[in-house]
């Protein structure tokens, strides 16, 4: 019955975004729409005087400008949904009202007739700011300084301390701790699609409609229900087509309630399409931690426990995720091996710049790096082949479900299985040997491998700040075509592809005949959102389950149609068949199919309808009948649709094994990817084609991580890095060929079997180049080096 | 051999150093620095100056670097004059694009014939310059400077108009 899962379908979606075709929030034009643009903060940190908006006022085509003291009391803060012991949260007003605590900090907001009167009026507008000293060093304020928040009396949000085992003994019991200090990078996620809002209010109807490039759209509905104070059900959010997010549409943005606080003041659609300036400086960060891990080892690799300090730059406010994503990376710190004690202390730290939330991975990536450059480390101090370190401590296939020290129960892995494929794949041992003979000729060849473990699936509602699950209708409309409504927001993913997949083979349909609608709160059943790997092992999961009970329901009414039992039906190929035995036997009986307790069947039973007599229903002559509703059984309901929300039990747990071989211009101290292959098993696929794309993606945005990315702030707190040309963002160019291949553990946490794949390539592809650029540079002893590792770095390093 | 870690907070600022020789007196061309009428013609963008109190001007100047282009509007101080051989000048200004703080030291050294300028400041720049324009400042800075003291020289030489007093 699989005649579309686990084939390379091509993506549905493509046809229209390769044409040009797709509608993304600014393709959608409304008559009468006003421009809204934003004075943003030129300093990291200053009082604000006084705004004088009086010259903007009277610029051509400008209809209306608010500032701070205009909305303080009228549009609710910014939420933030992560809920951590004696957190502190500070006030996060859409628009700032006595201070500026970071470059791209929205003062004012000018609506105007078109987006250049009100780009030009921003200009127009003068703020009078005091400065302050700028909070920029994170490991700095968390020892004092400036205050940030002077309420908090210091600019720590929040510490923390998880893990399980007793952290203190498993380091006596080591031969040996080995200690390194290491540095995540604040990174930007650069989504191709910057952020975008349109909304339109109808005064009379009193419902708002607020279009936005977003991953969560109900979860934005029900929160700018709440910030603007109006009635959830009056309320629509409709997520068009999205380019890319990465984490950073899983989000309630400041300029996201305040443009639809702006409809309903004026009356009519107002638009505001982010410009890429605005998209470095006030779309959320990623990673910017700074920790130090220490392992307790045994003489033989055995790791005895592990800890983590960390400090992570939260930025000015919480955004939605903020505090929580530093512990994702407390969860994941057991990577793929068996450490019996792990403990992390993180501390939470206000600094004047963007926020950090979830960047693809979001906490993971840094617990990966940490723990499989640790393991390169280990190796190096112990004289051991990172290989058989890493092997030393893999729980073994018959292990799992496995449990960490970190609390999680991990659902099934074959760790050695991927690792193995990938040596093999890549030729590991004959690498070695060419490793050795380039060295002799003066090259700088580095190989670095990192077997990585992910989280995915997020996840059961016990673990979730709003749940876990996912929501999916299913439906037959009276024509035939299959109608999906998925609560999950693809953009980019490709689950219009997969989802139909799923339903086509489920219900014996052509893929054609499938339409998968998400993103619209008007039409869509409420639902959890795309992130953290979690669409089509939950959503897709809710998908099939919707689809066996639309199939009870229409194994019902076929019985019915066909006068037998609906157990005495076989389904196969989008048709209901009676079985021969059991055809048999029904034709002997006149007695119709109906419960004990319902009114008189005789009447029904003698009128003569188009099915009397047939051994074969198809799901679509079901589906009309159902609409029909003149041949359904009396105890059921017509119509033929079926909704399911399901909630996963626990994780799901990818992992895989990445090589990555480098060589280093000793002239010029570039970094060259020579050799890149990833074996990632990420459970059964759905479409290999997806995965496939996902994981070259991730991967993409790793090496950028590894090698070019950062964006850095000055020491008054100023944003240097802000636009692309100064941004490095990796280019096709600069890209390996990737060999990827998988192996395939199905995870027992869904009847699907998958396990998410979305994260993989940036969780596990980082410290394969860290681990290779590394080893390339071990003649110079060098033992760790800080990312991006840029050409300058190396070439300094070599001098 | 461990390079150490960098968790941000990188020095960014800007210095600026320059020498301009101009065949002139010394006392001629300090004079002519700290006249507001000449420095507002030799200015490159300079749209006015006015001095307030002796020594502290309020100016308005169109600036531009690359695509950051905008007015800015702010003050510039003069301090520590010890004429005819140095003084120290401070402007702040704001403006759409961003600002731009700054402070720079001129000397002024005789040479036969001629006198030789020495300065060198110190910028810091925030807002949209600062991320979008910092690479480019440095080069800019040099090229006003350039304009600047061409504008100085041509009004050093040329005798002074009485119809501009």
């Amino acid at each position: 019955m699989t005649k579309y899962v686990g084939q390379r379908v091509k993506r549905t979606e493509d046809p229209r975004l390769i044409k040009g075709l797709a509608h993304y929030v600014d393709d959608i034009g409304l008559p009468g729409t006003l421009h809204v643009a934003f004075v943003r903060s030129m300093y990291a940190h200053a009082k604000i005087n006084g705004i004088d908006t009086t010259e903007a006022f009277k610029a051509p085509g400008v209809v209306a400008v608010y500032s701070g003291k205009d909305i303080a009391t009228k549009v609710g803060p910014v939420p933030c949904a992560a809920a951590l012991p004696d957190l502190k949260v500070p006030d996060y007003r859409v628009l700032a009202t006595n201070k500026a605590l970071f470059v791209g900090h929205p003062i004012a907001a000018i609506v105007a007739t078109d987006k250049y009167a009100a780009r030009d009026a921003v200009d127009l507008i003068f703020v009078d700011y005091e400065e302050l000293p700028a909070v920029v060093d994170v490991e700095a304020a968390a020892n004092g300084g400036t205050i940030i928040h002077e309420s908090f009396g210091d600019n720590v949000a929040y510490k923390l301390t998880s893990g399980e085992g007793d952290i203190d003994a498993a380091m006596k019991a080591a031969d040996k701790i080995v200690s390194q200090k290491m540095v995540h990078q604040r990174l930007a996620p650069i989504a191709m699609e910057p952020r975008g809002v349109l909304a339109r209010y109808f005064p009379g109807e009193e419902e708002l409609t607020v279009w936005s490039s977003t991953q969560i759209p109900h979860l934005l509905r029900t929160q700018l229900a709440l910030m603007i104070g109006i009635p959830e059900n009056k309320l629509r959010v409709i997520t068009p087509e999205v380019g890319g997010g990465f984490g950073s549409k899983l989000n309630v943005y400041a300029e996201e309630a305040l443009l639809g606080w702006i409809s309903i003041q004026l009356g009519k659609p107002v638009k505001w399409i982010e410009s890429r300036r605005e998209n470095v400086q006030a779309t959320i960060h990623g990673r910017a931690q700074v920790g130090t891990v220490e392992v307790g080892v045994k003489n033989d690799g055995a790791i005895t426990g592990l800890r983590y300090n960390v400090v992570a730059d939260l930025g000015a406010y919480h955004q939605l995720l903020t505090p929580a994503i530093p512990t994702l990376t407390g969860l994941m710190l057991s990577g793929a091996y068996k450490i019996p004690a792990i403990q992390m202390n993180v501390t939470g730290v206000f600094t004047n710049k963007m926020s950090t939330d979830a960047y693809r991975g979001a906490g993971r990536p840094e617990a990966t790096y940490v723990v499989e450059r640790v393991m390169d480390v280990i190796a190096r101090e112990l004289n051991l082949d990172p290989i058989e370190v890493r092997r030393k401590n893999f729980p073994k296939a018959d292990e799992f479900p496995f449990h960490t020290a970190t609390g999680l129960d991990y659902d099934s892995g074959d760790y050695d299985g991927a690792l193995n494929k990938a040596l093999d794949l890549s030729g590991y041992q004959s690498l070695r040997e060419e490793q050795k003979k380039a060295r002799d000729n003066g090259k700088l060849i580095g190989i670095g491998v990192s077997s990585y473990v992910e989280i995915c699936a997020l996840g059961p509602s016990q673990a979730m700040p709003a749940g876990g699950w996912e929501s999916a209708t299913v439906r037959i409309e009276p024509t035939g075509k299959v109608t999906v409504l998925t609560g999950a927001s693809p953009h980019g993913q490709g689950q219009e592809t997969s989802f139909a997949q799923i339903a086509a083979d489920e219900l014996g349909v052509d893929l054609n005949d499938v339409t998968v609608i998400h993103g619209d709160t008007g039409i869509v059943q409420y639902g959890i959102g795309t992130f953290g790997s979690r669409a089509t092992a939950v959503g897709g999961t809710a998908v099939l389950i919707a689809i066996q009970k639309l199939k009870e329901k229409a194994s019902k009414i076929a019985a019915h149609m066909m006068q037998c039992e609906a157990s005495s039906l076989s389904f196969e190929d989008g048709c209901y068949t009676k079985k021969e035995a059991a055809a048999a036997s029904v034709t002997g009986k006149s007695e119709p199919v109906v419960p004990v307790g319902e009114g008189p069947a005789g009447a029904l039973n003698d009128v003569p309808t188009p099915t009397n007599g047939r051994h074969k229903l198809t799901i679509q002559e079901i589906a009309l009948a159902a609409h029909v509703a003149k041949e359904i059984p009396p105890d059921t309901e017509p119509g033929l649709s079926a909704t399911y929300f399901f909630e996963p039990k626990n994780f799901t747990f990818p992992f895989g094994t990445h090589v990555c071989v480098v060589e280093i211009d000793k002239e010029t101290g570039e970094t060259k990817i020579v050799k890149y292959v990833a074996v990632d098993d990420c459970g059964k696929v759905i479409n290999p084609l997806l995965v496939d794309g996902q994981v070259h993606g991730g991967i993409v945005q790793a090496i950028g991580q590894a090698l070019y990315e950062e964006v850095v702030y000055d020491e008054q707190g100023q944003l240097v890095t802000g636009e692309l040309m100064d941004y490095a963002l990796p280019k096709a160019s600069q890209m390996p060929w990737f060999e990827t291949d998988r192996t395939e553990t199905p995870s027992p946490v869904n009847p699907l079997g998958v396990k998410g794949v979305g994260e993989a390539g940036t969780i596990g592809a980082t410290p394969a180049v860290v681990n290779a650029v590394v080893d390339a540079l071990s003649a110079y002893g060098v033992t760790h080096i800080d990312m991006p590792i840029r050409p300058e770095k190396i070439w300094k390093l070599i001098r | 051999m461990i390079p150490p870690a960098d968790a941000g907070g990188t020095d960014y600022s800007m210095k600026i150093t320059g020498t301009q020789e101009i065949k002139a007196p010394r006392e001629r061309i300090y004079a002519a620095l700290t006249d507001p009428l000449i420095l507002q013609r030799c200015i490159p963008g300079c749209e006015s100056l006015e001095e307030t109190i002796p020594h502290n001007y309020i100016a308005t100047m169109k600036a531009g670097i690359g695509p950051v282009k905008g007015i800015f509007k702010g003050s510039v101080h003069l301090e520590d004059m010890q004429p005819p051989e140095h003084y120290r000048m401070i402007v702040d200004g704001k403006g759409g694009p961003g600002f731009v703080k700054g402070v720079g030291n001129f000397k002024l050294e005789e040479k036969v014939g001629a006198t030789v300028v020495n300065y060198e400041g110190e910028l810091q720049v925030g807002g949209v310059i600062a991320s979008v324009g910092q690479r480019m400042i440095e080069a800019a800075a040099k090229m006003l400077a350039a304009q600047f003291f061409k504008g100085l020289e041509a009004e050093i030489k040329s005798p002074p108009d009485p119809l501009q007093r």
